[in-house]
């Protein structure tokens, strides 16, 4: 799931500063699994904003509302007759949430107070651990399951760097190196001619828009005549 | 929160009587079933019925309508299960006469918000015993 971690609270409050009602928007989805924008954080950080702007006398009122979740407009239509009451709102949710809920209020200034860290898992109860960049190129099959984008430093494809230490990347003995550690999982499922295959320059799809469409749609989002929506196709990976 | 303490049931009315449209969903599904195969939980949980988008609908928000928002906190923690537990809120699951559930489960989940009955992420089972 995608994890979130609140912004510090200076921050958040310098955000909203200039604003006398504020509404802080939590999302029910995966923010609120990692503890950083559901329902409880959103009350909680209203606390401290209310606490703190009271004892600097600045007159504030903030409300909270959370919906279930901010990446879908017809769970958003929950806010449009609250939204309009409110001279900005606080987003509690990932990145994506908080431009969807800015797309659908464009004359309400909306704020993070989540920064958005990585798609990753639950190691355990608050501590969350980065598995997965996006990158839109996985080549997990040819690594035994070990992601050399988001474990090596330089995110090589193609084998370690002339770093390596044994075990250990040189950025730092405590962290592992993910080329040795493929090598073995590769080993211990007796694919390792998987290492010697050559991938491909990575294209780095994720450094434009991600716009994908799953297949059996394609007819459904295919342009209606040519050159209609080039535009938008040139960024379909 | 205390499982006995009270609700409030004016508002959770309230609530329900923005949302007709909703009750009247609920009066003209026949359970057909049709949505428990758009339903991935469903399908992954050998065919388990409590999964079913309509068992779920049915269950939580459906149950506040038929006792016109009288329900109890207890019954409201039941409700958890069903409504964060079992449902992703992927809106996926299809219905041939055009009922929105995932409306439905989100409003009834919004009911429970405003009344302090929430998923807590924080909260293993056994923590909250």
């Amino acid at each position: 799931m995608v994890k979130g971690k609140r912004k510090p609270f200076e921050e958040i409050k310098d955000m909203v500063r200039r604003h006398r009602k504020v509404l802080n928007v939590g999302c029910g989805g995966c923010v609120s699994v990692c503890y950083a924008g559901g329902m409880k954080e959103v009350n909680i950080l209203n606390e401290q904003l209310r606490a703190s702007f009271k004892q600097e006398d600045v007159p504030f009122i903030i409300d909270a509302y959370t919906v279930e979740r901010q990446c879908n407009q017809d769970l958003l239509a929950e806010l449009d007759n609250v939204a309009p009451k409110y001279e900005a709102m606080l987003s509690m949710a990932c990145g994506a949430g908080c431009q969807y809920l800015a797309e659908r209020f464009p004359g309400i200034p909306v704020y993070p107070a989540i920064n958005t860290m990585f798609i990753g898992v639950d190691k355990e109860i608050g501590l969350f651990e980065e598995r997965c960049r996006a990158c839109g190129s996985c080549v997990l099959g040819l690594t035994g399951g070990i992601c050399p984008v988001t474990r090596c430093a330089k995110s090589l494809f193609n084998g370690p760097c002339g770093g390596t230490n044994q075990t250990s990347c040189e950025v730092s003995k405590d962290i592992p190196c993910a080329w040795y550690d493929i090598y073995f999982r590769l080993k211990e499922i007796g694919q390792l001619d998987n290492i010697l295959r050559v991938r491909e320059p990575m294209q780095w799809k994720n450094t434009t828009r991600g716009v994908f469409v799953q297949e059996g749609y394609e007819e459904r989002f295919a342009p209606k005549e040519k050159g209609g929506i080039s535009k938008l196709l040139d960024r379909i990976h | 929160m205390d499982a006995v303490s009270l609700v409030e049931e004016n508002s959770i009315r309230k609530m329900l009587d923005q949302k007709k449209n909703m009750e009247f969903f609920l009066s003209v599904c026949v359970g057909c079933g049709m949505c428990a195969d758009s339903c991935f939980l469903y399908v992954n949980n050998n065919k388990d019925p409590s999964y079913m988008p309509s068992y779920k609908a049915v269950h939580s928000l459906g149950k506040m309508y038929r006792k016109k928002g009288r329900v109890s906190r207890r019954e409201l923690e039941e409700m958890k299960d069903l409504i964060w537990d079992k449902c992703v809120l992927c809106t996926r699951c299809y219905c041939p006469v055009g009922i929105s559930i995932p409306s439905m489960i989100s409003w009834a989940r919004s009911i429970c918000r405003s009344q302090g009955v929430f998923r807590e992420y924080d909260q293993t089972d056994e923590l909250s015993k």
